[in-house]
């Protein structure tokens, strides 16, 4: 079912179900204490008049007077019976007053009822209070049952004593053998029961509703980060890659998990923009000799050309075809240097002699722009790709002698440093701008907007890749105006 | 018509300038940002043709600075085709956007159309008494019949057409039809007057002696 899977709904169960527990247990303990406070009052009440009742039966006869005679004048709470029940053989008359203190004691004016019996010794009745009611008809029964036991004191009521129209009693055996029984309704206290268990129900209802709502609103306030984390992912998953989580609690673990996420989202977003920004940029690059290609033969085929012109318009889509080769070529080797498919041979090899075939290599270009090349080289070996890394070397002498001025002079330096194999590369050109130099090594990037320089722009791109490739670093320092210097550090 | 054009791929450029030539313009060149803004606040334009990405200043930067004293027309060339940067163009203050690669015909109807609009005309044809100009076909019919015109003198009368009612000083005319290496003799611009006239009518061009020509 949908509503366990959700985290939401599954901590309101067991929330809601411990809440249950604690106020269930709660309610039945103050139920049980309540109910023990009210059973201990109305024992206490038998109790109380069990002794008064015996009092008054061994009180001496010399201080009974005709005064004492009047609550059985009155419509009286009790009947006493000198001569026992019918049918019983009769003995000598106990005789039986119930005293003046005793007589509010028993009868209907009390909510209670109280109402006893008093048996003699041979089990003859004594006496009996009017109002012993009809349900007590096995009193006789349990009364019989029990008064041959010898400590017939606190005889315990019977199980459902407090039940609704119940009634509970009290045996007590006097040392001079007649035995007083009193009894009374549990009726009030059995309602008062009912209403403190309504009333324990009514709290723990509306504590456990309560409980419900806080811990809905709780719940869902703590849920609310994961809510907004799953719209954000759901926002960058339709493809909106700037969306970010809004943190508004960092220090929380899901404040934490956002961070993370986000950092996360940047990272996919910054590949992306990098990834589209390539893609623009391929296209930007193959654009402008499509576009010479278009307008030269567009233009040739406005009318009829001398073969010169023809020859013209051809040499012009040549010289784009041959860019576009150049620059498809270059794309496919950056691809599969991304994609990790080009390996790179382990041989080892005197890195010296490949940077020492590269300046021989770029020669004839030094000369052409009157650049000199002073070469510092001290034999060295490597391992590596012995012609990945003459590309890097001829890469950076390139671009030392292109970015150079008239008459400048590149250095370039071999040297072993704590197991490390560097080269260093330095022109006497303009150098890079503090703002381009960070960005040398992206693809098409030119610190010079222009495409005039013939080069794909693609070149550091390369090295750098070709480096990383084998493990190692490329770097560079530059300085305006006073040249640039790049840096390559391989291990040796 | 008299037109720069801001490029520097130098194939791109040569054969821009060579279809343009062949379309009757006036055509200036320049190979990098620096001197394409120096042209092109030198001297008053028809249009200009902008390429975004320039060695030394980059066509935003021309145009930016041009537009503080020029309101000569600008379409912009660029192989950048987001919309972010057609916005950005157009709100700099280019009149007119062409992505890389574009068609000839339809770099020449956008130059037709800035033109057009720059002389606050709305439509490609233009009536003068008997004469009917159609701007984009480049041909002239003079009572419904064809009239034919050197590239030359076309240009002529439809630089004056476009100003009618001004008169055009012979300095403006030499300035909109001939570009910088061309040697222009004094009396080539009488000539071809006298061409245009002799087609068109002795009255199509009047002379105003101390100030120029004008169509009235």
């Amino acid at each position: 079912m949908k509503i366990f899977k959700s985290i939401k709904w599954r901590l309101q169960i067991w929330y809601g179900l411990i809440l249950v527990v604690v106020l269930a247990g709660f309610g039945f303990t103050a139920y049980q204490l309540e109910r023990g406070r009210l059973v201990g009052r109305i024992d206490d009440e038998l109790h109380r008049r069990v002794g008064i009742l015996a009092n008054a039966l061994h009180r001496p006869p010399s201080r009974r007077s005709p005064g004492d005679e009047q609550p059985f004048d009155r419509p009286p709470p009790g009947q006493f019976s000198e001569d026992g029940p019918p049918g019983q053989n009769p003995r000598p008359p106990l005789e039986f007053h119930l005293p003046p203190e005793a007589v509010g004691l028993f009868g209907t004016n009390d909510l209670n009822n109280f109402y006893f019996i008093i048996e003699g010794r041979n089990g003859n009745e004594l006496a009996r209070s009017e109002n012993v009611p009809q349900s007590e008809v096995n009193f006789q029964h349990r009364f019989n049952e029990r008064k041959n036991v010898s400590n017939l004191d606190n005889l315990p009521a019977p199980r459902a004593s407090l039940n609704f129209q119940d009634n509970r009693g009290i045996f007590e055996r006097l040392p001079s053998g007649e035995t007083i029984y009193v009894g009374c309704s549990v009726l009030p206290e059995s309602r008062e029961l009912k209403m403190t268990k309504l009333k324990l129900a009514g709290f723990g209802g509306i504590i456990l509703l309560f409980g419900f709502a806080g811990g809905w609103w709780f719940v869902s306030r703590s849920l609310r980060p994961i809510e907004n984390i799953s719209a954000a992912a759901v926002k960058i998953s339709a493809g909106d890659l700037s969306q970010r989580i809004n943190v508004a609690e960092a220090e929380s673990e899901l404040g934490k998990l956002a961070l993370v996420l986000n950092s996360t989202f940047a990272r996919l977003d910054a590949a992306f923009t990098q990834q589209k920004q390539f893609a623009s940029d391929v296209a930007h690059e193959l654009r402008t000799p499509v576009t010479v290609m278009l307008t030269q033969t567009q233009t040739a085929l406005n009318r009829e050309r001398s073969p010169a012109e023809y020859r013209e318009t051809v040499e012009a889509c040549q010289r784009a075809a041959q860019r576009m080769r150049k620059l498809i070529g270059v794309l496919l080797e950056l691809a599969r240097l991304d994609a990790g498919q080009e390996q790179m041979k382990r041989v080892r090899f005197d890195f010296c002699r490949i940077v020492a075939d590269g300046v021989e290599l770029v020669k004839p270009l030094a000369e052409e722009r009157g650049v000199k090349i002073f070469a510092e080289l001290s034999p060295l070996e490597i391992t590596g790709d012995t012609e990945r890394l003459a590309q890097v070397v001829t890469n950076l002498l390139t671009n030392a002698i292109q970015y150079n001025k008239p008459n400048g002079e590149v250095r370039v330096k071999l040297a072993s440093q704590g197991g490390l194999a560097i080269l260093t590369v330095s022109d006497t050109g303009n150098g890079i701008s503090r703002e381009d130099s960070p960005h040398v090594f992206e693809r098409f990037y030119r610190g010079d907007k222009s495409r005039t320089s013939g080069n794909t722009g693609l070149g550091l791109a390369i090295s750098k890749a070709i480096v990383e490739a084998h493990g190692g670093a490329i770097e560079v320092s530059s300085e305006v105006d006073a040249g640039t210097i790049f840096t390559v550090r391989l291990l040796s | 018509m008299r037109i720069l054009i801001v490029e520097d791929e130098p194939d791109l450029l040569r054969s821009l300038a060579q279809a343009l030539r062949e379309e009757g313009y006036a055509v200036d060149t320049a190979n990098n940002g620096e001197d394409g803004l120096f042209n092109a606040e030198g001297c008053d334009y028809d249009a200009i043709v902008l390429d975004v990405m320039l060695p030394k200043m980059d066509g935003w930067e021309i145009l930016k600075r041009l537009r503080k004293t020029k309101k000569t027309p600008v379409l912009m060339l660029t192989a950048r085709d987001q919309p972010r940067d057609r916005v950005r163009g157009l709100d700099t203050g280019a009149d007119d956007y062409v992505v890389k690669p574009f068609d000839l015909s339809e770099l020449f109807a956008r130059l037709r159309a800035i033109i057009r609009r720059s002389a606050n005309k709305t439509t490609n044809v233009i009536e003068i008494g008997d004469v009917k100009i159609d701007t984009a076909a480049r041909n002239v019919l003079l009572k419904e019949r064809p009239v034919e015109l050197t590239a030359r003198e076309y240009s002529l009368m439809e630089f004056l057409a476009l100003h009618r009612g001004e008169v055009v000083t012979r300095t403006q005319l030499y300035e909109h039809l001939f570009d910088e290496n061309e040697s222009s003799l004094s009396n080539l611009l009488d000539v071809h007057v006298s061409n245009v006239r002799k087609k068109l009518g002795a009255e199509f061009i009047v002379t105003r002696r101390g100030h120029g020509y004008c169509i009235e």
